[in-house]
C-alpha cells in the first residue's frame, strides 16, 4: 500500500474534512481506482510524470475549465484516490479529447486516453456526474447503437440547435427533397446519415452485446436501454425473416 | 545560397507580405530552439527513436500465422509519402472503399460528394456502400459509452467489409481498399491497430467476436496494412487535380486547420512533406492549396483544436462556440485576413461553420467562410456550388469567397432551385449507379455469371 493510500486508509472517507460521516467508503474509493489500473490500456497510457504542465499548456479545456491534464495524471501516477475519484465528479467531463496533451508530452502520457479510462469506469460505477453528462447525449447514443450512425439529418434541427442560426439549409426546401438532391445515392436518407444495411446494424449490435457496452448504457439510462432493446428485437426479426425467405428461396431452386 | 538578382520564393507560410529575416545562423539556430521548444513538429521528433512502427510488428504476427494483411498492390496503384519520422506511407490511388462519415454525411453532405466527384473526374474507381457502420468513436470519446474491444471490433468488422466487398461484383476480395473520410476515424483505427498489435489478450477477444460475425479470414484477424485518410489521397492526387483546374484560386487567402485526431493520434503516421511549408507543417490540404495557388496564410493559433469536443458540441455548446470564435475564427479573420477556413475533419468543420452566427449576440461576427479541402478543390475544378459542393448547408457566409473565385453564386442558386423540382419529379442526378451500393442483405442483386450473360439471362 503506498503512502497515498494508507493516508487515505487512515481518514477512510473523502469530502468535507471536519465532517464524521463518511462520504465515499475506503472500499468503494480502491475499488475505483483498481478498475482504472487494470484497464487493458492503462500502461500504454501512463509512463510516469515530472510535472512539467505542458499538457496543460497546450489544453484547450484549460483556457475555460478548471481542468489541468497534469492534475489529472498526477492524481493517478500518485495513487490519490480521493483526488481521483473527486476528478471523476466533474473534471474527467470537461476534456475535449483533442489529444494535443498526448502529442506533446515528453514521457508519451496521454493524459485524454487516462480521462477515457476514467468515464469508462465512471460509468461502470454508475455515477451520477456520467448520468447527468450523457443526458443530452441520449439521442446521439439511440441513434448510434440502434442503427450504426451517430447522427442523421433530421437530428440537426433548429430547436436543437438555435445557437447555430435560423436555417439549417440556406436553400428553403423540404429536407427530403434536399437530401435527394445530393448526388450520392446512399445519403438520400433523414433517419441515418446514410443508408445503412440492415445486416449491417444487427452484426453492429452484435458487437455491443459482446462488449459489455449495453450493459454500460444500462447503468447509466435504463429508459434509454429499453428502448433500444426494442428496436433492436424488431430488427433482428426482421432480419431473420429475410435470412429464412432466402433459404426458402434456395430450397425452391 | 541566393545568387544576386535571383528572386528567393517567400516562405508560403506567412503569406507572400512574408520578407526574410536576414538571421545569423547563431541566431537562426537560437529561434530554432525556440520553436523547437515551443510548437511544431520538431518536438514531436524528440521522440523518435522510442517509437515503434507498428507495422513492424504487423508483419511479424503475419508471418507467425496470427493475423492476415490486406496489402496495398498493384489494383490499388499507390504512390508513396514520407511521414513524420521519414518512414514511408503507401497511398493508394484507385479501387477505393469509401468509409463515409457520420458527421460529413448527416450535416456536411458535400463533403463526400466532393470526394467522389473528384474521383470521377480522374477516373478513379470506387465504392460507396450501405454495409458499413460508423467507426463509433465520436460517441465514444464523448461519453466513455464504449471500450477498446467495441471500438477494435466496429473498426475490423468494416475493414473486413471492404476487403470483402468487390466479391459482390463478382471481382477478387482485396481489391477495394478503405479510404477514411472522418479525421476522428482515421486517428481511433490507428489508435485500435497500434493496440491489437501490443495486446494479444485484446487480439484475441476482437477475434471470437469477429469468427461470431463470420469476418476472420482463414480464421485470422485481417489488418490493413496501411490506414489512409482521405486528406492523403488528395495530397498524392494534388498534381492530378490542378491539371484539371478551371478556376483561378490565386487571389485568395487561405487559412488551414488541421484536426487533432488527423495529425496528434499517432502522429508518427502522418504524412510532412518537404515542399510544403518545409516540412514542418502536417502536409495534408496545405500542399493541396499551394499545389492549386492560393495564398495559405499562417496564423499564430494553427496549433489549437477547434472546440468540437466531441461531448461539448451536444451539451456544452457554450465552450465549443467561445473556443471556435475566440482561438480560431477571430484570429484567422483579424490576424491572417483570411478570405477561408480550409479544414480535413468532420467535426472541425462543423464546429467553425456552425458557431459563427451566435456571435452575433456578442459583437463578435467575423463572417469567415468554412469549409474542407475537398470541397475546395471542386470548386476549383468547376464543381457547381450547390449541385455538387452543397454549399448551402453551410452556415458561414460563402457567397463572398465565391465572388472572389468569379462564381456567380446567385445564378447557381436559381440553377439548383430549379434542379430540386427536377428532383421532386423523380429525376434524380447521381454520381454512380445506386444498385451498386448494395453489396449483401435485403436489395442486393448478384452480379451475373459470364454464362449467363452470355446465355442472355
Amino acid at each position: 500500500m503506498s503512502a497515498t493510500t494508507a493516508a487515505t486508509a487512515e481518514r477512510g472517507t473523502i469530502g468535507d474534512p471536519v465532517s464524521a460521516t463518511p462520504v465515499v467508503p475506503q472500499a468503494k474509493l480502491e475499488a475505483v481506482f483498481d478498475d482504472i489500473r487494470s484497464h487493458i490500456l492503462y500502461d500504454h497510457e501512463l509512463h510516469g510524470c515530472l510535472n512539467c504542465g505542458i499538457c496543460t499548456a497546450t489544453c484547450p479545456s484549460a483556457h475555460y475549465y478548471d481542468y489541468s491534464p497534469r492534475e489529472i495524471v498526477q492524481l493517478l501516477w500518485t495513487e490519490n484516490l480521493e483526488g481521483i475519484y473527486d476528478a471523476m465528479q466533474e473534471k474527467i467531463w470537461s476534456c475535449a479529447q483533442c489529444y494535443t496533451c498526448a502529442a506533446r508530452c515528453p514521457f508519451e502520457n496521454s493524459p485524454g486516453g487516462l480521462v477515457m479510462i476514467m468515464r469508462e469506469v465512471a460509468i461502470k460505477h454508475g455515477m451520477q456526474s456520467a448520468k447527468d453528462v450523457l443526458r443530452p447525449f441520449s439521442r446521439v447514443l439511440l441513434k448510434v447503437i440502434s442503427t450504426g450512425n451517430q447522427l442523421a439529418p433530421n437530428m440537426i434541427t433548429r430547436e436543437a440547435f438555435p445557437d447555430w442560426g435560423p436555417n439549417v439549409s440556406k436553400i428553403d426546401a423540404p429536407l427530403n427533397v434536399l437530401r435527394k438532391a445530393i448526388p450520392v445515392p446512399t445519403m438520400h436518407t433523414m433517419d441515418t446519415a446514410w443508408e445503412v444495411n440492415l445486416k449491417t446494424s444487427v452484426e453492429l449490435y452484435t458487437i455491443w452485446e459482446a462488449t459489455g457496452v449495453l450493459d454500460q448504457l444500462e447503468t447509466v439510462d435504463e429508459n434509454l436501454f429499453d428502448v433500444v432493446s426494442d428496436v433492436m428485437d424488431e430488427k433482428r426479426d426482421e432480419y431473420q425473416e429475410w435470412l429464412d425467405e432466402q433459404e426458402e428461396e434456395g430450397d425452391a431452386d | 545560397m541566393e545568387k544576386p538578382g535571383e528572386k528567393k520564393p517567400a516562405y508560403s507560410g506567412f503569406g507572400e507580405e512574408w520578407r526574410p529575416s536576414n538571421l545569423t545562423p547563431a541566431e537562426a539556430q537560437r529561434a530554432t530552439d525556440w520553436v523547437e521548444a515551443k510548437i511544431d513538429k520538431r518536438s514531436m521528433l524528440t521522440k523518435k527513436d522510442r517509437v515503434e512502427d507498428t507495422r513492424d510488428a504487423m508483419w511479424q504476427l503475419e508471418k507467425e500465422g496470427e493475423i492476415v494483411v490486406h496489402r496495398l498492390d498493384e489494383r490499388h496503384e499507390p504512390v508513396v509519402a514520407r511521414t513524420l519520422y521519414g518512414w514511408e506511407k503507401k497511398i493508394p490511388t484507385t479501387n477505393l472503399w469509401h468509409h463515409k462519415s457520420c458527421g460529413q454525411c448527416g450535416n456536411i453532405p458535400g463533403y463526400p460528394s466532393s470526394v467522389m466527384w473528384l474521383m470521377n473526374e480522374l477516373d478513379v474507381r470506387y465504392l460507396d456502400e450501405t454495409d458499413q457502420t460508423s467507426c463509433t468513436a465520436w460517441n465514444y470519446h464523448g461519453s466513455g459509452i464504449g471500450n477498446v474491444v467495441s471500438l477494435a471490433a466496429v473498426f475490423l468488422r468494416n475493414f473486413h467489409q471492404a476487403y470483402m466487398s468487390a466479391k459482390s461484383q463478382g471481382l477478387d476480395v482485396g481489391t477495394y481498399y478503405p479510404l477514411v473520410h472522418c479525421g476522428t476515424s482515421f486517428g481511433n483505427y490507428k489508435e485500435m491497430r497500434i493496440f491489437l498489435m501490443h495486446s494479444a489478450e485484446l487480439r484475441a477477444e476482437v477475434k471470437k467476436i469477429l469468427g461470431k460475425l463470420g469476418r476472420l479470414v482463414d480464421g485470422k484477424l485481417l489488418i490493413p496494412e496501411e490506414i489512409v485518410h482521405y486528406s492523403e489521397w488528395l495530397h498524392v492526387m494534388r498534381d492530378r487535380i490542378r491539371e484539371r483546374q478551371t478556376i483561378d484560386v490565386s487571389g485568395i487567402r487561405a487559412t488551414v486547420h488541421p484536426a487533432c485526431h488527423v495529425y496528434k493520434m499517432v502522429p508518427e503516421d502522418v504524412i510532412y512533406d518537404e515542399t510544403v511549408l518545409d516540412g514542418n507543417r502536417v502536409a495534408v490540404s496545405t500542399g493541396l492549396l499551394q499545389t492549386l495557388g492560393a495564398n495559405v496564410v499562417d496564423y499564430s493559433t494553427w496549433y489549437d483544436c477547434c472546440g468540437f469536443g466531441f461531448r461539448h458540441i451536444i451539451g456544452e455548446r457554450e465552450f465549443t462556440r467561445s473556443y471556435a470564435i475566440d482561438r480560431k475564427i477571430k484570429v484567422a479573420v483579424e490576424e491572417a485576413k483570411a478570405d477561408v477556413m480550409i479544414g480535413h475533419d468532420t467535426g472541425c468543420i462543423t464546429t467553425l461553420d456552425k458557431n459563427q452566427w451566435i456571435g452575433k449576440a456578442v459583437d463578435k461576427v467575423y463572417a469567415l467562410p468554412i469549409m474542407a479541402d475537398c470541397q475546395f478543390a471542386a470548386l476549383a475544378l468547376g464543381a457547381h456550388p450547390y449541385k455538387l459542393a452543397q454549399l448551402h448547408w453551410h452556415a458561414s457566409p460563402f457567397e463572398g469567397l465565391l465572388e472572389k473565385l468569379g462564381i456567380d453564386w446567385q445564378k447557381a442558386k436559381a440553377e439548383f432551385e430549379t434542379y430540386l423540382e427536377e428532383v421532386k419529379a423523380g429525376r434524380i442526378e447521381t454520381l454512380y449507379d445506386p444498385k451498386r451500393a448494395i453489396t449483401s442483405g435485403p436489395g442486393y442483386v448478384k452480379p451475373k455469371t459470364p454464362a449467363q450473360v452470355g446465355a442472355g439471362e
